[in-house]
């Protein structure tokens, strides 16, 4: 939304920087904001449910709109639409980052909710002095640290300024907090996190490899093909004797080790992964359908 | 009307198969859900990992440990999102019947707003609304591995007796999934991230596979317009095979009917070669779904205000 307002051609969408078209839309959108907000708290539950299945039926249908409507084809920003349909594309296509920042605006809501929510469980916790308590209090002190330091760090950039803090030399104790803080210890604890996945798939592999059934037997012979197919010393070996023994006969080469794994990836691994990516697709497609026309119910009675 | 007008740029690469294609399986789900709703019988196949859920949820009751639930990674609230939810709303109507303890931890804000108002109507429908902890559904981190290790966390201070994770799950998957294996947790899982599924084979209890994360619902609830859409699911699903097969045929009759000499660098000499592996355009599955309309000039008159700013 920022660079469609910060663009200097205007639209229905988009209108100048501190236009009277941008503050009627502002203020018009704040009006309906708030009267929805409050007409949906105060109205009796049996009315809540069609204002909400008409919003969601508006909100889908522009998406529907914006995928099925032809959309102007190379529409330069300094032309002019030639008719209405292409007339209409343009308002949907115009509309697409003020939708996606309204969705952006009311999600920014939910984070607040979240964030209500960690504070109200970890302070319960320290109040109550439970157990493990303490961590809590780590975690309480991490968010108002990272939230200050990130903020101010971000603060001190913005402006001509900023572009002085590239350089280590000119930083001062937010920007060094920021590092520590961000660089120094949350990227860090990510990748220690991301570390220990390793030692997971091993344990994870050992389990699953283990000889207790026909289809565990095949999982392990494919699987340690595919391994061995990966290590450059083994498939070396393989296919250097598979060549000497095969001596010219094309249809000796096909048991390579390489052409064997590529084999099992070409036939099995991926047309299994795309009978599996039709069904969800297809799936997703009949759960966005049932939301946007209201037909499911969440949290279906058993 | 212009020819541009009626195409899109949307439709240079597609064509109109795109749309017609989701209008056939929109068109499935339709029909489906109103013979649903006009009470035909239709049948749904057992679906062992969903069967699996009531074992579990009997099995954290009788040792008195909570039910753990995870509704994957989803940035926002998606359909991904939603029918876990769903999922989850059918096992805390379990919990909330046995009296059983639920924590359900949300990596995105907006869905734990989603997962708190509808596990907190699930156990008002069952007339247990003092049952329902507010803090049972928590909002633990957006940060993936910062959520990771927060859910590890809960996972092994809890005790666990049983864990789901359905949804949308990345590199973390096996870190919730060995976590809880530790600790003999029973799971079920799912991942609509085909890459994610092999993972959660290898260490959870029951897994549902690809579009059966869909079906979960519909078997569970027996609702007509859940369980119509899923026979639309599978209606989609056969016309999806019609059509490889359909597209296996016609690309071998196009690669065996049209070859083009070409030359083999390794033996010196001329050989046959399909056309469709010079051009992929040329195969008629291909040119049916892929059309790859040519560029196209339009005359549009200039905007003067936008050439004035310009």
């Amino acid at each position: 939304m920022n660079l469609i307002l910060q663009s200097k051609v205007p639209n229905f969408w988009a209108q100048p920087f501190n236009s009277q078209g941008l503050w009627m839309g502002v203020i018009g959108g704040l009006i309906v904001g708030i009267l929805l907000f409050l007409g949906l708290m105060f109205m009796p539950a049996q009315f809540r449910r069609p204002v909400v299945t008409f919003c969601t039926f508006i909100g889908g249908a522009y998406w529907v709109l914006l995928y099925i409507f032809p959309a102007p084809i190379d529409l330069q920003k300094t032309e002019m639409p030639t008719g209405p349909v292409e007339s209409i594309g343009k308002w949907l296509t115009d509309a697409n980052p003020v939708v996606v920042s309204i969705s952006g605006t009311v999600t920014a809501f939910m984070l607040g909710l979240g964030i209500f929510s960690l504070l109200s469980i970890h302070l319960k916790r320290i109040s109550r002095r439970q157990k493990d308590w303490v961590y809590s209090v780590v975690l309480l002190v991490s968010l108002v640290s990272m939230t200050f330091f990130g903020y101010a760090d971000y603060i001190s950039r913005q402006g001509p300024e900023g572009t002085k803090l590239d350089l280590q030399a000119n930083w001062g104790l937010v920007n060094y907090g920021r590092d520590l803080l961000f660089d120094g210890l949350l990227q860090q604890m990510d990748a220690a996190m991301f570390s220990v996945i390793a030692f997971y798939i091993l344990s994870a592999a050992y389990r699953a490899f283990r000889i207790r059934s026909v289809e565990a037997t095949i999982l392990l012979s494919t699987a340690l093909l595919v391994i061995l197919s990966l290590m450059g010393a083994v498939a070396f070996i393989w296919n250097g004797s598979v060549q000497h023994l095969a001596n010219g006969n094309d249809f000796l080469l096909n048991f390579q080790l390489t052409e064997i794994a590529g084999w099992i990836r070409r036939t099995f691994e991926t047309s299994s992964l795309r009978g599996i990516a039709f069904g969800v697709g297809i799936g997703a497609l009949a759960m966005g359908l049932r939301i946007w026309l209201s037909l499911e119910r969440t949290g279906g009675g058993a | 009307m212009l020819i541009a007008e009626a195409v899109g740029q949307q439709y240079r690469e597609t064509g109109w198969f795109g749309v017609l294609f989701t209008a056939i399986l929109v068109s499935f789900l339709l029909i489906n859900i109103q013979r649903a709703k006009m009470g035909k019988n239709l049948y749904i196949r057992r679906i062992a990992g969903l069967n699996a859920i009531d074992e579990a949820i009997g099995r954290a009751t009788e040792m008195g440990r909570p039910v753990l639930m995870v509704p994957g990674l989803s940035d926002n609230v998606n359909a991904i999102a939603v029918q876990a939810i769903n999922i989850f709303a059918y096992v805390s109507r379990l919990a909330a019947r046995f009296a059983n303890p639920i924590l359900l931890c949300c990596y995105n804000a907006a869905v734990f707003t989603l997962a708190q108002e509808v596990i907190r109507d699930v156990y008002q429908e069952e007339g247990l609304l003092d049952r329902f902890d507010p803090d049972s559904v928590r909002f633990v981190s957006d940060r993936q591995f910062a959520f990771a290790a927060g859910v590890s966390g809960l996972i092994l201070r809890e005790q666990t007796a049983a864990t789901f994770f359905l949804g949308e799950f990345y590199a973390e998957a096996l870190i919730f999934a060995e976590t809880a294996n530790s600790i003999g947790a029973i799971q079920v899982a799912s991942s609509t991230e085909a890459t994610q599924t092999p993972f959660f084979i290898a260490a959870c209890d029951y897994v549902l596979i690809g579009d059966e994360f869909y079906a979960a619902s519909a078997y569970l609830t027996r609702q007509p317009v859940l369980v119509g859409s899923l026979v639309g699911q599978d209606w989609s699903k056969l016309l999806v095979i019609a059509l490889i097969v359909f597209g296996t045929i016609f690309n071998t009759i196009t690669v065996q009917s049209k070859t083009t000499k070409a030359w083999d660098d390794d033996n010196g000499v001329y050989k046959d070669v399909s056309e469709r592996q010079n051009d992929p355009k040329q195969s008629f599955i291909q040119q049916l779904a892929t059309p790859f309309l040519p560029k196209m000039e339009v005359e549009r008159p200039k905007d003067p205000e936008a050439e004035a700013n310009k």
